[in-house]
C-alpha cells in the first residue's frame, strides 16, 4: 500500500508539468463549454472527433506502418450504429418511409453511450474478419483491401434499406452539443493511445514498423501485433464514427466515400506519420484553417473586387499551404516527435542559442 | 534560410487569418443591412446545381435589392458538398453572419444536415429544389418552395397510366440516389393505385450511382416487355441506360424525374434519348404566371447565350422572392417574425407557379410540367393537375 502511494507520489513529482497542463486543459474545456458560441463549438467538436479517428489511423499507419485506408468504412459502420439505435422509437416510422425497419430492430433503443461502444465494438470485429487475411499479407495488399471495405460497407448500407434506410439515410439522431462527450473522449483516445506507444506493444507496433524481419527475430509476432494495432485502431474509430453522427444528426451512405479518409490521411501526413501530437495538431489545424480561410471565397476579401475572390478559392490556397508545409516539413510538422517538455525545452535552446551565436557573432564583427 | 522562410510564410498564414477574421466581424453590426445567408454546394460534386440556384438568388437580388427601405446583403457559404461542412457553414451563416434567414441547400441531404441548427438557432430557411420529404417533417424552421418526390412520383404514374395508356411499367432506380429511390417508390404506389392492379410494375431493377453497364438490368426488363420504363436517375447514366436499352431493342417509352433536364443528358444520349419524357418544376417557354415572364426575360438579359431557363434557377429566385414578400408582411427582419411570416404565406405569385406555404413547411403545388426531348431539346409537352 506504502509503495504504490510512494510510486504514486513519485509519479506525480516527475510528471507534474504534465498533470498541471491536464488540469488546465480541463478547466479550458470547461470555460470553452460554457461561453463559446455554436459555431464555434461545432468546429471544435469537428476538431475532437477528426482528432480520435486521425489519432487511431495514426496508430497503424504511422505506428505499426501498415498502410490501411478503412477509416472511412470503420466510421460508417460506429456512425451507424449510433444512428439505428438512438433514433427515438416513435419518429422511426416518419424516417423509414420507404421501407418499414426490420422488425428485429424497430423497437430497440439504446443510450447513446451504450450505442457509441457497441458501434466501437462491432468496428472492431469487422475488422477482425478483414485484418485475419489481409494481415497476413505484406507491401500495399492491405491499403487495397481496406479501400475495397469501405466501398463495400457503404454499398452494403446502400442497399440494406430495412436496416439503414438505404440512401435516404437517417435523420433525427438525437445530437451532442456540448464539448465534454467529443473533448472527453478523445482525451481519453489521446492517453490511451500515449500509453500504449510507450508500452511493450507499442514498441512492438515500432518494431514491425522498422523492420518486420528483424522485429520476427527478436520474437515479437507479426500478425499478433498489427492485429492488435488494427482492432484498437477500428474501435476507436467506431467510436469516431459515432461521435461523428451524433453531432451532425444525420447519416447517409454518400458521407463515407473514400474520399473521407483522405481527410484523415491528410493530417496524419501533415502532422507527423508515427506522432500523437503531430495528429492532434493537425487535426485542429485543418479544420480550424479550412474555416478560416473562408473569407477568401467572399467577393470583397482585403477590400478588393477581385473576379478570383469566389467560392473555391480557400480550397486552392489550402492545399497550397499544405504544399508549403510538405516542402518544408518533409516528415510532417513533429516528424515522429512528441510535444514533450523535453521537446520544448531543447527547442527553445536551440533557438536561444542560435539568437546569441548570431548575436555573439554580430558583437564581434563590430568589435574587429 | 528555408526555415525564415517557412517561418515567414507561417506569419503570412496567420496574417491572412486574423485579416479574414476581423474583415467580417466588423461588417455584421450594420443594421441598415438584412443579411440572407445562401449555402449551397459551390464546390465538389454538386457544384453545379448549386450554382444555378445561386444564379437565381442573385438575379432575385439584383432586381429587388430593397426590403422595408434596408438594403439586402446575400451573404454567401459554401459547403463543398459535405454534410459536415454544410452543418459549419449554416452555423456560420448564423452566429457570425448574424444572418436573419437562409437559402438552399441543392441537395436534400445538405440541407437536412442543416435542419438541426437552424431549428435550435429558430432562423428560418427555405430549401429550393430540395424534393426529399424528410427536409421539412418535423422542422418548423424549414420550408420550401419546390413540389415533393412524392407528387413528381404521382404526376409521372398519372402520364405513364393516363397518357401513355400503360398497363405494365419496369422502374429502373438509382439506389444509392435518395432521391431516385423515393421518387421510384412513390411512382410504384400511385400507379399500382391508379391501375388497381398490384402486380402493374413488372420489374425493378437497380443500379449504382456512377455505373456504365445496364444490359444485366435491361436484359430483364426486356423479358417483362412492359408497356414505360420508368428511370429516374442521374442524367448521364440514364442517358447511357436509354442508349443500351434501345441498343437491346427495347421501344417502350422511357420516362424519368427532374434531374434528366440538363445539355449532358442529351449530348451523353444523342438521338436515343428523343421522346424521353421527364417531369420538371419549370417551363421557360411558357410561363405559368406574370413573375415567371419577368424572370425569364430577366434572365435571358442577363445570360442571352443560354438555351433555356434551368428550373433551379426559377425556385432559386423564387425562394428570395417569397423570403422578401414574407419580410415585408413581418414588418421585420427578425427571424422568429420572418418565421411566422413564411409559415402563413398563402397564393404568393411566384416564377414557378403559385406557392401556398402548408402546415408541414411544403408548397402545396398541383401542377408540374412535363417536357419531351424533341431534335435534341426539351420540348413542353404537358401540365399534369394533380387533384388530392
Amino acid at each position: 500500500m506504502k509503495n504504490t502511494q510512494n510510486s504514486l507520489g513519485a509519479y506525480l513529482k516527475k510528471h507534474w508539468k504534465t498533470v498541471v497542463f491536464l488540469v488546465l486543459v480541463l478547466i479550458g474545456i470547461g470555460i470553452a463549454d460554457q461561453f463559446v458560441n455554436s459555431f464555434m463549438r461545432r468546429l471544435l467538436n469537428l476538431s475532437a472527433i477528426y482528432t480520435i479517428v486521425a489519432l487511431s489511423m495514426n496508430l497503424v499507419n504511422g505506428f505499426t506502418g501498415q498502410f490501411s485506408l478503412g477509416q472511412a468504412g470503420f466510421m460508417a459502420i460506429g456512425a451507424y450504429t449510433v444512428a439505428i439505435f438512438t433514433v427515438p422509437v416513435g419518429l422511426r416510422s416518419t424516417i423509414f418511409y420507404l421501407a418499414p425497419m426490420a422488425p428485429l430492430l424497430a423497437n430497440i433503443q439504446l443510450p447513446f453511450v451504450v450505442a457509441l461502444i457497441l458501434g466501437g465494438f462491432l468496428s472492431a470485429g469487422v475488422a477482425f474478419l478483414i485484418g485475419s487475411p489481409c494481415l497476413r499479407l505484406r507491401g500495399d495488399y492491405l491499403a487495397i483491401a481496406t479501400l475495397g471495405f469501405s466501398e463495400i460497407i457503404r454499398i452494403i448500407f446502400t442497399n440494406t434499406q430495412t436496416i439503414t434506410n438505404g440512401a435516404l439515410g437517417i435523420k433525427s439522431i438525437p445530437t451532442i452539443s456540448s464539448l465534454w462527450w467529443t473533448f472527453g473522449i478523445a482525451l481519453i483516445v489521446i492517453i490511451a493511445c500515449f500509453l500504449l506507444i510507450n508500452s511493450s506493444y507499442g514498441r512492438a507496433f515500432k518494431s514491425v514498423r522498422e523492420d518486420e524481419i528483424a522485429a520476427e527475430a527478436m520474437g515479437v509476432s507479426l500478425f499478433k501485433t498489427k492485429m492488435t494495432s488494427f482492432l484498437i485502431s477500428a474501435f476507436f474509430t467506431g467510436i469516431g464514427g459515432g461521435l461523428y453522427a451524433a453531432l451532425l444528426g444525420t447519416v447517409d451512405p454518400k458521407q463515407f466515400y473514400f474520399t473521407l479518409t483522405y481527410n484523415f490521411l491528410l493530417i496524419i501526413v501533415l502532422g507527423g506519420m508515427g506522432s500523437i501530437s503531430g495528429t492532434i495538431i493537425a487535426s485542429f489545424v485543418v479544420t480550424l484553417g479550412q474555416e478560416a480561410l473562408r473569407f477568401l471565397d467572399e467577393p470583397m476579401a482585403f477590400g478588393l473586387d477581385l473576379p478570383i475572390f469566389r467560392p473555391g478559392l480557400r480550397m486552392v490556397v489550402f492545399s497550397f499551404l499544405l504544399m508549403v508545409v510538405v516542402l518544408f516539413y518533409r516528415k510532417g510538422l513533429m516528424g515522429t516527435n512528441e510535444l514533450t517538455w523535453n521537446f520544448i525545452a531543447n527547442k527553445y535552446r536551440s533557438i536561444k542559442s542560435r539568437f546569441t551565436k548570431k548575436a555573439a557573432s554580430a558583437q564581434g564583427g563590430d568589435s574587429k | 534560410m528555408k526555415k525564415s522562410l517557412s517561418l515567414l510564410l507561417c506569419l503570412a498564414l496567420v496574417a491572412t487569418m486574423t485579416a479574414g477574421c476581423s474583415g467580417s466581424s466588423t461588417s455584421s453590426d450594420n443594421s441598415d443591412v438584412i443579411k440572407v445567408g445562401v449555402f449551397e454546394p459551390l464546390t465538389g460534386a454538386n457544384a453545379s446545381g448549386g450554382e444555378l440556384e445561386l444564379e437565381g438568388v442573385q438575379l432575385a437580388n439584383q432586381l429587388h435589392p430593397e426590403v422595408l427601405g434596408k438594403k439586402v446583403e446575400l451573404v454567401v457559404a459554401d459547403n463543398k458538398s459535405d454534410k459536415a461542412e454544410a452543418t459549419t457553414a449554416a452555423a456560420r451563416l448564423i452566429e457570425k453572419d448574424k444572418v436573419c434567414a437562409i437559402l438552399g441547400s441543392w441537395g436534400s441531404s445538405l440541407s437536412m444536415a442543416a435542419g438541426d441548427i437552424v431549428k435550435s438557432n429558430k432562423i428560418p430557411a427555405i430549401a429550393l429544389s430540395a424534393t426529399n420529404p424528410q427536409v421539412t417533417l418535423g422542422n418548423d424552421y424549414y420550408f420550401r418552395v419546390c413540389f415533393l418526390d412524392p407528387f413528381q412520383g404521382t404526376v409521372m404514374a398519372n402520364y405513364a397510366y393516363k397518357t401513355l395508356g400503360a398497363k405494365k411499367v419496369a422502374i429502373v432506380q438509382e439506389v444509392s440516389n435518395d432521391y431516385s429511390v423515393g421518387l421510384a417508390k412513390f411512382f410504384t404506389d400511385a400507379f399500382t393505385k391508379l391501375s388497381g392492379d398490384a402486380s402493374a410494375i413488372v420489374s425493378t431493377g437497380n443500379y449504382n450511382t456512377g455505373d456504365q453497364d445496364f444490359n444485366g438490368i435491361l436484359t430483364n426488363i426486356k423479358a417483362t416487355n412492359p408497356d414505360v420504363i420508368f428511370a429516374p436517375g442521374n442524367y448521364t447514366e440514364s442517358a447511357l441506360l436509354i442508349k443500351q436499352a434501345r441498343a437491346l431493342g427495347i421501344t417502350c417509352p422511357i420516362i424519368g424525374g427532374d434531374t434528366w433536364e440538363t445539355n449532358e443528358f442529351i449530348t451523353v444520349g444523342g438521338a436515343d434519348v428523343e421522346g424521353a419524357v421527364m417531369s420538371t418544376f419549370f417551363d421557360d417557354t411558357n410561363p405559368p404566371t406574370e413573375a415567371g415572364k419577368t424572370f425569364v426575360a430577366e434572365y435571358k438579359k442577363l445570360y442571352p447565350d443560354r438555351q433555356n431557363v434551368p428550373a433551379v434557377t426559377a425556385l432559386g429566385y423564387d425562394g428570395y422572392m417569397m423570403l422578401m414578400d414574407a419580410i415585408e408582411r413581418a414588418g421585420s427582419a427578425d427571424p422568429q417574425a420572418i418565421r411566422d411570416a413564411l409559415a402563413t404565406t398563402t397564393n404568393f405569385e411566384g416564377a414557378t407557379g403559385v406557392i401556398t406555404i402548408n402546415a408541414n413547411g411544403d408548397a402545396e403545388k398541383n401542377s408540374a410540367i412535363v417536357k419531351v426531348v424533341k431534335d435534341g431539346k426539351f420540348t413542353y409537352l404537358d401540365t399534369v393537375t394533380i387533384t388530392q
